[in-house]
């Protein structure tokens, strides 16, 4: 078992997938309340940004890999949700659906990142 | 080993359980769940999918997304008729999505029939889930323990068979537990 030796991507993949809970709450809500919530979500992309690019050092190649590409998505997120925050109408739709999709893929590189992770420690530990 | 999974339990409740042991076993370590969703397949034999949606045409692209995803677990007939577009989509309220498979391809037809209620049986419920793990134990022991039945394929083989580069069937499952308000919490 390698319960909590991968700590650091645990967390860093809690808080991208906690951004990705508060844009779909956000999008489900719909109306007024979305622009100010889109406000906050592109601080939040910035702030897991920088977790990601701070992590990365510590990781082997497969890991670093993954989470460069989580790097690429978490920036469109913050693109399209200024982009959001300036649009109305269908264009406004069109960049929160965007800035979703963004988020989601975040995810799943860190997600793949902390399993590249896991299973090369796991690997180490039986050898 | 990338694998989808779709495990199969008698009631919803149960599916909850079984979706919340999943994230369990993630959170101690011994696998990575990527994404998950839970589908239900009621009385008259339609199938629904649990979503935050709320949007009629936007639920409709996870009914369509899930039971892509659905039939691509069923086996290769399965996989073709999801791929072939061939699920009817109808939103219901509460965010529930319910889709009816509109098998279009009569060559694939009977086939298909058979490996989706291999999968999913009337009035059962599973959690469709995407994951990585070194060793398929931890999963199949602890889903027995709930009375789960997990069928799985590796996402290479899944890949395959039905999809092309454009797809992408993490985008429809969430990539953590999400559980509809008014479930009931293990």
């Amino acid at each position: 078992m390698n319960t909590h030796m991968s700590k650091d991507l645990d967390k860093v993949r809690a808080a991208a997938q906690e951004l990705h809970g508060a844009i779909s709450d956000a999008v489900v809500k719909r109306g007024g309340a979305v622009k100010a919530d889109f406000e906050a979500v592109g601080q939040k992309a910035k702030s897991v940004t920088e977790s990601v690019k701070t992590s990365l050092s510590a990781q082997n190649d497969a890991t670093k890999k993954h989470l460069k590409d989580a790097v690429t998505d978490l920036e469109a997120v913050q693109k399209h949700a200024a982009e959001a925050l300036k649009n109305s109408g269908q264009a406004f739709q069109t960049s929160i659906r965007q800035t979703l999709a963004d988020a989601r893929a975040s995810v799943q590189k860190v997600s793949e990142a902390l399993a590249a992770k896991r299973s090369a420690e796991s690997r180490n530990t039986r050898n | 080993m990338r694998n989808y999974l779709a495990v199969i339990f008698d009631d919803t409740g149960k599916a909850y359980k079984g979706l919340h042991a999943l994230w369990q076993l993630d959170n101690e370590g011994l696998i990575t769940v990527h994404g998950t969703a839970v589908v239900h397949r009621n009385d008259w034999g339609q199938f629904e999918v649990d979503t935050k949606e709320t949007h009629p045409a936007l639920a409709t692209a996870v009914g369509v997304g899930v039971g892509a995803l659905l039939g691509a677990l069923a086996g290769p007939a399965g996989a073709a008729v999801g791929a072939a577009g061939g699920a009817a989509i109808g939103a219901g309220a509460g965010g529930v999505v319910g889709l009816t498979t509109d098998l279009v391809r009569a060559d694939t037809r009977d086939q298909a029939k058979d490996e989706t209620a291999f999968v999913l049986g009337i009035g059962q419920s599973a959690v469709i889930a995407d994951v990585s793990e070194d060793s398929t134990s931890a999963i199949d022991s602890r889903m027995s323990e709930l009375g789960g039945i997990v069928r799985r394929r590796t996402a290479s083989t899944l890949r395959d068979d039905a999809w092309d580069d454009e797809y992408l069937p993490y985008s429809y499952l969430y990539p953590y537990e999400y559980v509809p308000p008014g479930y009931p919490l293990y």
